[in-house]
């Protein structure tokens, strides 16, 4: 009865998400799929070719996808262990008593509102004018850029992990820790025994987080370096774009590009799945 | 021992203070270099503005009048907070059904919102935008469709995780009362679930806000622009960079972040925090 | 409270749609038709946007400027074509251009503009067909300070005693190293200004001094356009190119970050004597310590035989097209826009005075000669009987072969790469872009 009445509502409850989430998701996502095979300028002119679009990419010299593809890997890489270690650090000192730690929390949680392209510009104006007193700049080297980029990656996503590594240090019992204390263990050890493995849920979720923020990342790339010099650069995202908008007659290569992007991404989506609930069997 | 805590405190406190002078330091030199005249901007970023280099509040005027500004801001408010509410209404209502009818039609809706939360932007780009066009969802009040579209995998996640935890019972009362469905839904499951809609409006709204990538290529830029998009025309649409326009543009667009964030500084990170314990 | 909330839900609705209609201009002109230019010049597009402006108001007809960001040119017109909004008004830049639009272009053969153009030169033809026409003629070359450049000539030691001394590469170059050497006697920071590889200035090296080692290449082999370039003349490209980069106002090593207004800035606040730029350029210049009277501009030598008698760099790169897929009240709206832009007070005052551009319309009487005297600099040469060269760089194969010399040469700049770089861009870049494109 409950159920047969509620299935009288379904359209009500289910058609205007479904209808958006078609338009705005599954629409595109299975078309996508499809343009991928094909070459195409308009959606409608598309003639199917096979994998010529995944291959194009890969034979021609030009094209600096597999670089991207290095360039950003190492870049997550970097990013992770950093903004995990040092938001970590942060909010170990910040859940003690000291004074200021609300005021301290506000100001380095604040750079995670302000968009990834203003604050491009907003660092661009900064490493640009530190550099310029010894005669480089931003654009000068991939790998000023690339510092360029792992710094505002920090400063933005610092504040975020560390909010939520404090509330998950401040959700450890208090007993747990003078239960320690009073069986005589060493600060470091109380790190390394207790808290550690409690906020080990804290740690996975910040790791993802950080994990897919960096592999995706696009308007900070954009707006800091712009692929320059000569797309070196360029992380995947940006270079997926580039190949879209910048190239006449590569769309569908965009378009095959985007697909193995979306298989990357789900490939650590799943990985990072699977070790998380092995963790929580564990537990 | 009590000593020692004080003195350990005072280098802490000292330490952090430092830190959070170079954290902000960044915004603060944006904010000097605004009331810069444009040629000394990329030559002396470091001074402070003195007479010759002073130029008042001709860069925000600048800025302004070049990026169309105002109506950008109004374009912004106008979409995050439709989109927003858009997404917290049609989701939570989803949600809810997904929760209590299992057929084989909502599992896979709930599957399918799940798979998209993997799928990056890039993936979907090209064709939203074309799809978008074709049914002329290039405006304002369009692009709120493929927002709620879009968001909606996140955010119906969410609220499924929630719903999950309500009991029963409540909703059964509500029926016997004589409530149908959708009354049951706004008089007792909408109001439980207010939690979880503030945190799903301050990730979205936190995503929209700034998204820059989605609207360039939905809206039709000859008309609307929203503040990002403002940003990055300033860099491109004048051939060469104005950097007066540029920094007072850019302190125009921080600072309403800014205020909102103190104002409402408790909700953002408890919501930031649900969110990502949830996601 | 079931009722209270229909009265919130329906308020908010409401309220909701307010503002949606605040927020969409009700789109009332749609019978009329309307123009909607995507202008390719973004020095010029604050005058453009008025332009439309002052339109609008006198006709009622709605007329759009979008700007493309520099650069971006055609990655724009292909992405707004795809819209059903797309441009009605829209610029190739040549044959190249032409190719791939020719679908696209309005026949404009009984068009009043196309009456009012001096000289079949100027219109982009395919058979009978005339799809564009060009609205601009422009110069470039290396726009000098006369002041400074006298300066130098009347110290101790100078290599010339007057401008006119340089008429070949060697000379330009002993000039510019001594001016170089002498730059603090001088007061300037450098001979040449900032060469800037941000995308708003590397156009001027990638694009328009790529241009003589190739204009010289057709001229050698007789052709008018190539698959294959040879390079023969890239020795010469890469002296200039050294040339530029060492006797600058700054270190090779931060040009990639410079842009085309700061190297403007530096001319025209006298910190440089030479820049290499066209007679667009004025409205960045005028207005600032250089006085128009000291504006003058010399032919890009690069060292080839017989290069005494080179003038400047004169073509136009700037057709006009009608977008012939559009309604056809917006076509007739926009060739309406066209002749009101070519023949009324307002728009010839606009693109002569304002813009400063020379157009071929016989519309344009003595009153409206453009007020640039760089303009008049590019005149001299022709009267002087010296031999323009012309735009080959509308026959470059694509965007992408651009780039490609552009990040090569900053690489090399910055010492971050080789000239070898360069050459294989050029090279064989541009066998390759021709076989993509094809």
């Amino acid at each position: 009865m409950n159920n047969r009445s509620m299935k009288k509502y379904a359209p009500i409850f289910l058609l205007p998400t479904m209808i958006a989430f078609t338009i705005g998701f599954i629409a595109p996502f299975i078309l996508g799929v499809y343009l991928s095979f094909c070459e195409f300028t308009t959606v409608t002119d598309a003639k199917f070719v096979g994998l010529k679009n995944y291959l194009r990419f890969w034979n021609d010299p030009s094209d600096v996808f597999l670089h991207s593809l290095w360039f950003t890997a190492l870049f997550t890489i970097v990013t992770v262990l950093l903004i995990n270690v040092l938001a970590f650090a942060v909010a170990l000192a910040l859940t003690k008593k000291i004074r200021g730690t609300n005021l301290f929390r506000t100001v380095f949680f604040m750079p995670n509102l302000i968009g990834g392209l203003v604050l491009g510009y907003v660092w661009q104006l900064l490493l640009n004018g530190i550099l310029a007193q010894f005669q480089r700049n931003l654009k000068y080297d991939e790998l000023y850029g690339f510092l360029g980029l792992v710094i505002l990656m920090c400063w933005q996503q610092i504040g975020y992990m560390m909010i939520i590594y404090i509330s998950g240090i401040q959700n450890i019992p208090g007993e747990l820790i003078e239960a320690a204390k009073i069986d005589g263990a060493t600060p470091r050890q109380i790190l390394k025994n207790v808290t550690i493995p409690m906020v080990m849920p804290s740690i996975t979720i910040c790791t993802f987080l950080t994990l897919t923020n960096s592999f995706k990342l696009f308007d900070q790339n954009l707006a800091l370096t712009d692929g320059d010099p000569s797309k070196m650069s360029e992380m995947l995202a940006l270079n997926i774009y580039n190949t879209f908008y910048g190239r006449s007659g590569w769309e569908g290569v965009g378009q095959a590009k985007a697909v193995i992007f979306f298989l990357l991404v789900a490939a650590i989506a799943l990985v990072q799945n699977y070790l998380t609930r092995s963790k929580e069997v564990q537990q | 021992m009590n000593a020692r805590k004080a003195k350990h405190g005072w280098i802490w406190t000292l330490f952090f203070s430092i830190l959070s002078v170079l954290w902000v330091f960044p915004i603060v030199l944006v904010f000097i270099n605004s009331f810069k005249k444009k040629a000394y901007i990329s030559r002396a970023p470091f001074q402070i503005p003195t007479d010759k280099m002073f130029v008042g509040w001709d860069n925000y005027v600048n800025g302004i009048e070049k990026t169309n500004l105002i109506e950008a801001f109004g374009c912004s408010v106008f979409i995050t907070v439709f989109s927003v509410a858009a997404i917290i209404l049609f989701c939570s209502m989803t949600a809810w059904y997904i929760c209590r009818v299992k057929t084989k039609v909502t599992t896979t809706i709930y599957y399918l919102c799940l798979f998209s939360m993997i799928v990056p932007f890039q993936m979907v780009m090209f064709t939203l935008s074309k799809i978008a066009n074709m049914l002329k969802l290039g405006n304002p009040v369009g692009i709120i469709v493929v927002y709620l579209g879009f968001g909606a995998g996140l955010s119906v996640f969410m609220f499924v995780g929630f719903c999950k935890s309500i009991p029963l019972e409540i909703e059964e009362a509500a029926m016997i009362d004589g409530c149908n469905p959708l009354q049951t839904y706004f008089r007792v499951v909408l109001p439980i679930m207010k939690p979880t809609c503030v945190t799903v409006t301050i990730l979205q709204a936190m995503w929209i806000w700034n998204d820059y990538l989605l609207p360039s290529l939905v809206l039709d830029q000859k008309r609307w622009k929203t503040i990002p998009m403002a940003v990055q025309y300033l860099k491109g649409g004048y051939g060469s960079v104005d950097m007066g326009a540029m920094m007072g543009t850019l302190v125009i667009a921080i600072i309403p972040i800014i205020i909102f964030y103190i104002a409402c500084q408790k909700y953002i990170i408890e919501g930031v925090v649900a969110g990502a314990v949830k996601g | 409270m079931m009722r209270r909330f229909k009265k919130y839900f329906a308020a908010a609705m409401s309220a909701a749609m307010v503002a949606g209609l605040a927020v969409v201009p009700v789109q009332a002109e749609e019978a009329a038709g309307s123009v909607y230019y995507l202008n390719f010049k973004p020095e010029q597009a604050e005058q453009w946007e008025a332009l439309a402006e002052a339109y609008t108001e006198e006709t009622g007809v709605p007329v759009t400027v979008v700007t493309a960001a520099s650069g971006t040119y055609e990655s724009t017109l292909k992405s707004e074509m795809a819209k059903d909004e797309a441009p009605t008004m829209f610029q190739v830049n040549g044959p190249v251009g032409l190719a791939s639009w020719k679908d696209y272009c309005y026949d404009l053969k009984d068009s009043e503009l196309y009456s009012y153009l001096k000289s079949d030169d100027f219109a982009l033809k395919d058979g009978d067909a005339v799809l564009g026409i060009a609205y601009v003629i422009e110069t470039y070359g290396i726009i000098y300070n006369k002041a400074l450049l006298a300066d130098y000539c009347a110290t101790e030691g100078a290599v010339i005693k007057d401008a006119s001394e340089i008429t070949s590469f060697e000379t330009l170059k002993a000039v510019a190293e001594d001016i170089q050497a002498k730059k603090d006697e001088l007061g300037v920071l450098g001979a040449f200004t900032s060469a800037g590889m941000d995308s708003s200035s590397d156009w001027r090296f990638k694009t328009h001094l790529a241009n003589l080692p190739i204009y010289y290449e057709y001229q050698a082999d007789g052709i008018a356009s190539t698959d294959a370039i040879k390079g023969t003349y890239l020795d010469n490209y890469k002296a200039v190119w050294d040339l530029y980069i060492n006797n600058a106002t700054c270190e090779p090593s931060m040009i990639a970050s410079m842009t085309g207004e700061d190297a403007a800035a530096e001319f025209a606040l006298g910190e440089a004597v030479f820049y290499q730029n066209g007679t667009w350029a004025y409205g960045d210049i005028t207005g600032n310590e250089v006085a128009d009277e000291d504006l003058g501009m010399l032919p890009i030598y690069i060292g080839v035989e017989g290069e005494e008698n080179q003038g400047l760099c004169t073509g136009s790169e700037n057709y006009w097209c009608v977008n012939a897929k559009a309604s056809e009240e917006d076509i007739q709206a926009t060739l309406d826009f066209m002749n009101w832009v070519v023949t009324s007070d307002t728009g010839r005052a606009s693109l002569a005075n304002e813009m400063g551009f020379e157009t071929p319309f016989t519309t344009f009487t003595d009153e409206y000669g453009a007020e640039n005297p760089l303009l008049d600099a590019a005149n001299e040469y022709i009267d002087a009987g010296k031999k323009s060269v012309a735009w080959c760089f509308t026959t470059m194969p694509s965007e992408e072969w651009k780039n490609g010399v552009g990040s090569a040469l900053l690489e090399y700049a910055q010492g971050t790469g080789e000239w070898d770089g360069v050459v294989t861009a050029f090279v064989d870049g541009w066998a390759s872009e021709v076989a993509a494109t094809k």
